[in-house]
């Protein structure tokens, strides 16, 4: 394994033999080979892995920047059963995953901005998009791990891995350790029910509770203070008027 | 029926404040049914109640298509409903085109929209082919679990 080579993949191959594992030099999205693979039947655990995207997917049309060798840019296929309405909380278990994997190789704390980017000193260091389409959730993860610097339109939002552990990583070792926790976090939801990733959320972000920030509400702004998950994992926030809002999407952001 | 003339029907219905309108004309018919749910659009109001957490009634129907119609629901038709509480999105990014649009010929399979629940994108399909006659939601509204999106004339 060399941090500044390609992915080493026989490495990768023996450490997860029995897993159905796709590399590309290059892609548009994982997230589009991986809706193909799951449409063409690939097993749950099945993993697509670029080390470069020319249209990496982030919310709502935005990208994801994914400089060539640099990041860990992938999509794990989920075949959830018996999720029904807690659904949408894999998005939740998938930021705990992300972080606890994090935390364990690069040594620093992390947090989660609800509901699931991750932040290291305040910046945001991986990106998580879930989508969900005929029995399958392609859960698409984008770390930034060694990454020197960044275009100038997001370098003071973002960091990487490398910028705060001080070292470049090898990348291998947490592309498994991402996949195994995601798989991990998503047992848990289905045999442990939503209380444990609703518990385990509310422990390991700051922003669950007591925090003071702003949330765009697709061109419409509140401001509030955090007030807790609610039993669904949508973040109410408390306006100075007293109201309690329920947050189902938006942007969330530290005042 | 032009899309403008769908339009006019839609601008009427809302300053009339009627819940249904029905016009024929030459063999085609366009049926205009508002949603009910005004909370939903309090929903980031100052002072209004919170759709998400004051709206706990029971789903109106099954979030498929459902063979049994629920009251005031047209039979012949095929109703899309949302199967999570969520935000509706008419297309994948804010700069394209909607995945569809009222009169637009959809197959079995075909993504009609996009609900997002906490960055969880689920992509809703039709389940039968058909014409889009009616979308009952705007874009980037909150939506509840169950609540009519569209309503499609199976062919």
């Amino acid at each position: 394994m060399n941090p500044s080579a390609p992915l080493d993949l026989d490495w990768l191959r023996r450490r997860m033999p029995d897993r159905e594992l796709h590399w590309l030099a290059t892609t548009g999205s994982t997230m589009t080979v991986a809706a193909r693979l799951s449409a063409d039947g690939s097993p749950s655990g099945t993993v697509v892995v670029a080390e470069e995207q020319t249209a990496g997917k982030g919310r709502a049309g935005h990208s994801w920047h994914s400089e060539p060798a640099s990041g860990l840019y992938l999509t794990l296929i989920l075949r959830p059963h018996n999720l029904g309405d807690s659904l949408p909380l894999l998005t939740l278990a998938t930021g705990l995953a992300v972080k606890e994997a994090v935390e364990s190789i690069v040594g620093v704390a992390a947090d989660l901005k609800w509901p699931n980017d991750l932040l290291i000193e305040g910046r945001k260091a991986a990106g998580i998009l879930l989508t969900y389409d005929s029995g399958a959730v392609l859960a698409g993860i984008g770390i930034n791990v060694n990454h020197t610097r960044f275009p100038a339109e997001i370098a003071p939002l973002a960091t990487s891995l490398r910028l705060t552990g001080r070292r470049e990583l090898s990348r291998e070792p947490l592309l498994v350790r991402v996949i195994e926790g995601v798989e991990r976090h998503a047992a848990l939801l289905e045999e442990a029910g939503p209380r444990a990733i609703l518990d385990a959320f509310t422990q390991a972000s700051t922003y669950v509770s007591g925090k003071r920030v702003t949330v765009d509400l697709d061109g419409r702004e509140i401001t509030g203070v955090t007030a807790g998950l609610d039993e669904r994992g949508f973040l109410t926030v408390r306006t100075p008027t007293g109201e309690l809002v329920t947050i189902l999407a938006g942007g969330v952001r530290a005042l | 029926m032009k899309i403008e003339d769908i339009k006019q029907l839609i601008d009427l219905a809302n300053e009339t404040g009627l819940a249904e309108l029905e016009v024929e004309r030459n063999g085609e018919r366009v049926r205009i049914r508002r949603a009910v749910a005004g909370a939903v659009q309090e929903y980031v109001v100052p002072g209004a109640p919170v759709a998400a957490t004051t709206h706990q009634a029971a789903p109106v129907a099954a979030p498929a298509p459902s063979p049994a119609a629920a009251a005031g629901e047209d039979p012949a038709l095929t109703y899309v409903k949302a199967p999570i509480v969520g935000t509706f999105y008419e297309a994948p990014s804010p700069d394209v085109p909607p995945f569809v649009k009222i009169g637009d010929q959809v197959q079995v399979g075909q993504v009609l929209c996009i609900i997002e629940s906490m960055k969880l994108m689920n992509e809703i399909e039709s389940e039968v082919s058909g014409v889009i006659v009616s979308r009952f939601v705007s874009n980037s509204q909150p939506t509840e679990y169950g609540q009519t999106l569209f309503a499609i004339r199976p062919l």
